[in-house]
């Protein structure tokens, strides 16, 4: 590997490395597309066979404006009233009516719905999404998102340089991040006035069946990997780790211990207290405590470490409203925009000179670690490495018999 | 339609033939439908159940006749397979303990005041116009942690400090018979509100007490309804997946067919296995229903 | 559980001031009666006169408002009908749909834990001459074999008191003549007591050793069916058993053995004996089979009334007999039965004549009819349609 300088930036510099360590690479595809013709044939009438050759629609975003835009729950500024502030904003500039579809709850069951349109070049019901890097990257390599035009998005370049060249995506021509995040701890403050510090503190017999993790399986089993001294963003790790994390994961859910296995709906539980501490995303709680109205929910990156990853806007094939999805990233792209909306999701935002613009939102925002994270506690998070399809398959069905209880 | 087949003897009369080609053109959209909605998917499923994952496209399947895939899914999820029916007729026997009554009190009691008998059917159906998935989320709330239900049960020592409830057998078992009643209620009642209650008469005047009655009369001649309810309740009970799932009622200890077909299909991507699932599913459920219907089509069920 | 014996004979039955009353209506006022053991009781009455509430009131379907119920000389008023040595004959059958012949049959025998509950049943099925279809369902049955069918499901019980609540309501005239005897014979047979509700007076004459005829409620009249016919007490009984001519006037003579009405300027005589009130208006009458044809004005002899000269005003040839409507002035029309001793009628439509009968044939009522002259009641097929007393 091309060793490069690392950027200075300490979250750039470590959304590059995991960027870095993305194995699908165009040549993996290639290779796929070379296969015998019999299979070429087959794949010809097989949804999603091959590298797809598929044209994406005229684009009609100069007379139609609209744009529905598929995203996670609690991941946009919100009112009291339950509009979106900068969004609304963005209609009043535009004039492009905007509708924010909470459709992504996890990645894989998202694309489990939409696949088969995907495959056919269709309209999935979503002029842009955003999808972590990992399904990013599965998306792209298989033909099922359309080339961004960087001439319309101007505000790219307020794009820290540096992640322009992730190596799913190399010069950001199919996809841009949206935020990124963590994965770590959160609490309710009130059953668990110590908080949490590690994995296994979830493990306290006080928490037996209180406890909730999360179905995005890089995130759970990152962190139980962590904390069983696995560097998850090196090479060096394979089946025996892995199945090692998963018989942790096993013991807890088979004891109880253990009561939810969701996606963004674990909110619900924290709220109605079925948990009382689960493996969360980082700004999430922000959110929450916003709901509920106070700090009431604590997080916290474990002391053997948290997962790093970053949801990135697509625009999916089928989509005939590409310049419109390219408006809305570039207003997104705005170091005030991505500011304001950041200091209500307190997600990590990829946009340079939103610190600044922070600065004259809310000034002690600009320092909090989740949006504006400096060096050190950079150092406690990393990425989980990319996996090669076989290790995809396998570890996703060990880690879904986990919750199958199978 | 298989169903209705076997419930009881054919009728072979055969119509004029004159007639038979209007039929067959009233029976076009039928078989039309049929053929579109359920014959040409399950051969597709079929197809799907016995192909093998690509060896050169990740998330693809080539056609194969791997049957293997059959005796991997039965060995790894026959707990679940078993836990779907066990807790099916659990739902279906309490959703009848439930109804029965009822429907009896809505069809056979309340007939001289069909006022409240009006009320009492609205009071059934209601839960109908709201969503299936909204009620049971409701339950979710009422029966959760710091839920009223579970602070009271806690309180009376029922449940032990540690104990809850949701994600737990009892709550899906719970959110299975609470979610099918209308469907056990509703053939109750249409074969109740035509009881002859003078052939409960005749058994009073025949020597037969309330419970003799019951057991002898009542039940046999409500039988069309029961078998009706039973099966409406018991076909979707076995195949639900939104009670067990973990986003609702249930947990990794509780979970259905369902919930493992759903998993293979939209998180692992293992599509021959869901469908296999899927396929396994339906002829359990053809044989234990045909079964069901053939014995209690003949009059020495009870 | 089930009190009472089940006597090889059955038992009598006592009603003691039973009243029944629903919402809205009285259905039994103040009823008491008796009916004694081993005999052929009918109640008759037209539809709402409170005869099958009387029965099921027997049965134990109706609890009664107030009174008593004695089976055997055992007050049964509180006990539930299984608990009751009764079985009832149900107007609809109520054969259990779901059952075979033979265990329809059986059912009493087998809930009341009697040995041998089969052989018994179709010994009962060898009654009605039903035993070859003991498999069949009751749906497979034609409606005559389902009333025996029923008849057998009540009479193997051997119950104190057999109740039949119009049974043969639903069979067409000739299955039910033949029915009717079979039920006597039957009832012969076996010995018990049948208590038996119609409203075909007929039916009720043919079959009854004492009938009852009920009518808002309450018994207007019992007796023999001899007894009621020829000397009704009531312008009720004397219209809903058979017809009868009936005469209102004030009374204008009374002798030591007789009274004298008159009817518009015309005498008629009526027996003290026969009549049940001997002052003031009443109203006198005469059954149509008792008067006699005449063309021509007889000579007046005592211990026969006379009235005419009317006008024959319609002809109805029965076979047997022939009716014939007279119109006599002031008087209104009047049923006459001549019984066809000569070919063709004896008077032609619009001939003028004369009618006669003997003074011992008459009869006085104890109440007054509303209007004087032959009133024509509903024969039982037209009250048919008309029935539905049963109350839920």
């Amino acid at each position: 590997m091309n060793k490069r300088q690392l950027p200075e930036d300490p979250m750039i510099r470590r959304l590059v490395q995991q960027a870095r360590q993305s194995q699908v690479t165009r040549r993996t595809v290639l290779a796929g597309a070379g296969a015998s013709a019999a299979a070429l044939a087959l794949a010809a009438c097989t949804p999603g066979g091959s590298k797809p050759k598929f044209t994406s629609p005229a684009d009609t975003s100069a007379t139609d404006k609209t744009l529905t835009w598929a995203n996670w729950a609690l991941y946009l500024d919100q009112d009291a009233d339950g509009k979106y502030p900068t969004l609304v904003e963005f209609e009043k500039q535009s004039g492009i009516k905007v509708k924010y579809d909470v459709a992504v709850d996890d990645n894989n069951t998202y694309y489990a719905k939409v696949k088969d349109q995907l495959a056919l070049g269709q309209d999935i019901g979503a002029d842009t999404v955003c999808l972590t890097d990992w399904m990013a990257s599965r998306l792209i390599n298989l033909g099922y998102t359309q080339k961004l035009d960087h001439a319309k998005i101007p505000n790219i370049k307020n794009l820290n340089p540096n992640l322009r060249n992730v190596d799913f995506d190399k010069g950001r021509n199919y996809s841009l991040p949206w935020q990124s995040g963590f994965a770590g701890l959160a609490w309710n403050k009130d059953k668990i006035p110590n908080g949490l510090k590690q994995v296994s503190d979830l493990w306290d017999p006080a928490l037996k069946g209180r406890v909730g993790v999360l179905s995005e399986m890089r995130d759970t089993m990152g962190l139980i990997m962590l904390e069983q001294g696995v560097d998850i963003s090196s090479k060096g790790w394979g089946d025996a780790e892995f199945t090692k994390a998963i018989d942790e994961f096993q013991k807890q859910v088979k004891s109880g211990q253990i009561r939810n296995i969701k996606g963004n709906s674990y909110a619900d539980d924290l709220k109605n207290e079925d948990t009382l501490a689960a493996i969360v995303w980082s700004g999430d709680v922000t959110s929450i405590n916003a709901e509920v109205g106070s700090e009431k929910f604590g997080f916290a990156i474990p002391e053997t470490g948290g997962t790093l990853w970053s949801d990135n806007y697509l625009i999916p094939i089928g989509s005939p409203r590409k310049a419109n999805a390219e408006k809305l990233i570039n207003y997104y792209y705005d170091p005030t925009v991505a500011a304001t909306v950041a200091a209500y999701v307190n997600y990590i935002t990829p946009v340079a000179g939103a610190k600044e613009a922070m600065q004259s939102i809310d000034p002690t925002l600009a320092e909090n670690q989740l949006i504006f994270p400096n060096e050190s506690t950079l150092a406690t998070v990393k990425g989980f490495r990319t996996l090669t399809n076989a290790e995809q398959s396998k570890y996703s069905a060990q880690f879904e018999a986990v919750g199958l209880g199978a | 339609m298989a169903i209705a087949a076997l419930a009881g003897p054919t009728v072979t009369q055969e119509a004029p033939r004159k007639k038979s080609r209007i039929a067959l053109v009233l029976l076009l959209p039928g078989i039309f439908y049929l053929v579109l909605f359920f014959i040409v998917p399950f051969i597709s499923l079929v197809i799907t159940s016995l192909q093998v994952p690509s060896e050169t496209n990740f998330g693809q399947f080539d056609t194969a006749f791997n049957w293997q895939t059959y005796v991997d899914v039965v060995g790894q999820y026959s707990t679940q397979i078993l836990r779907s029916f066990f807790f099916a007729l659990l739902a279906t026997v309490f959703a009848l303990l439930f109804s029965y009554p009822l429907a009896y009190f809505i069809g056979v009691k309340a007939r001289r005041w069909p006022l409240l008998q009006g009320l009492m059917l609205v009071l059934v159906i209601a839960p109908f116009f709201i969503s299936f998935l909204l009620r049971t989320l409701a339950w979710k709330q009422i029966l959760s942690d710091e839920g009223f239900v579970v602070s009271a049960l806690k309180a009376l020592s029922v449940l032990g400090p540690q104990d809850h409830i949701t994600g737990t057998p009892v709550a899906v078992v719970f959110g299975l018979t609470y979610n099918f009643i209308p469907f056990m209620c509703l053939p109750l009642y249409t074969t109740l509100e035509r009881l002859d209650v003078r052939y409960l008469e005749a058994s009073n005047d025949l020597y037969a007490g309330p419970f003799a009655t019951f057991r002898k009369v009542t039940i046999p001649l409500s039988l069309p309804g029961i078998v009706s309810g039973t099966l409406l309740t018991f076909i979707p009970a076995a195949g639900d997946y939104v009670n067990a799932s973990s986003e609702f009622l249930g947990g990794s200890s509780s979970t259905m067919m369902g919930n493992v077909i759903q998993s293979n299909f939209l998180v692992q991507l293992n599509y021959p296995a869901a469908a296999a699932l899927s396929i396994i599913l339906m002829a359990i459920i053809l044989v234990i229903v045909s079964a069901y219907v053939r014995r209690s089509g003949t009059d020495d069920l009870l | 559980m089930v009190a009472g014996s089940f006597a090889e004979a059955g038992a009598d039955l006592e009603l003691v001031g039973l009243h029944k009353r629903f919402p809205g209506f009285t259905a039994i006022d103040d009823l008491s009666l008796t009916v004694p053991a081993g005999s052929f009781f009918a109640l008759l009455g037209p539809s709402g006169c409170g005869k099958t509430t009387t029965l099921r009131l027997v049965a134990g379907l109706e609890e009664p408002t107030s009174g008593q119920v004695l089976i055997g000389g055992k007050d049964v008023t509180g006990m539930k009908p299984f608990q009751r040595p009764v079985n009832t004959v149900f107007q609809s059958y109520a054969l259990f749909p779901h059952m075979t012949v033979i265990e329809n049959v059986a059912f009493g025998l087998r809930r009341r834990k009697v040995g041998d509950p089969v052989g018994k049943a179709h010994e009962a099925l060898r009654l009605v001459e039903l035993d070859h279809l003991a498999a069949r369902k009751p749906l497979q049955l034609s409606g005559g074999q389902q009333q025996r069918v029923a008849l057998a499901r009540a009479v193997v019980n051997r119950p104190a008191l057999l109740l039949l609540d119009e049974p043969l309501g639903a069979l067409d005239l000739k299955l039910r003549r033949q029915m009717q005897l079979e039920l006597k014979t039957i009832q012969t047979e076996v010995g018990l007591t049948f208590v038996h509700v119609t409203h075909d007076q007929e039916e009720a004459m043919t079959m009854a050793d004492t009938v009852a005829v009920m009518n808002k409620g309450a018994i207007e009249q019992m007796g023999a069916p001899e007894e009621l016919y020829e000397l009704p007490k009531t312008v009720f009984v004397a219209n809903f058993l058979g017809q009868s001519n009936l005469f209102t006037g004030p009374v204008v003579e009374s002798t030591a053995d007789t009274i004298a009405v008159d009817i518009a300027g015309t005498r008629i005589v009526v027996p003290n004996s026969r009549a049940q009130v001997h002052t003031g208006t009443v109203t006198v009458g005469v059954r149509p089979e008792k008067l006699s044809l005449l063309m021509e004005n007889p000579v007046a002899v005592a211990g026969q009334n006379v009235i005419g000269p009317g006008r024959v005003i319609d002809v109805s040839f029965s076979g047997v007999s022939t009716q014939y409507i007279v119109e006599v002035p002031r008087l209104g029309s009047m049923v006459c039965f001549a019984q066809n001793m000569v070919f063709g009628p004896v008077a032609n439509l619009g001939a003028q004549v004369w009618l006669s009968w003997m003074v011992d044939h008459g009869f006085g009522l104890a109440d007054v009819a509303e209007q004087a002259g032959a009133k024509q009641i509903g024969t039982a097929e037209d009250l048919t349609a008309l029935d539905s007393e049963a109350v839920v």
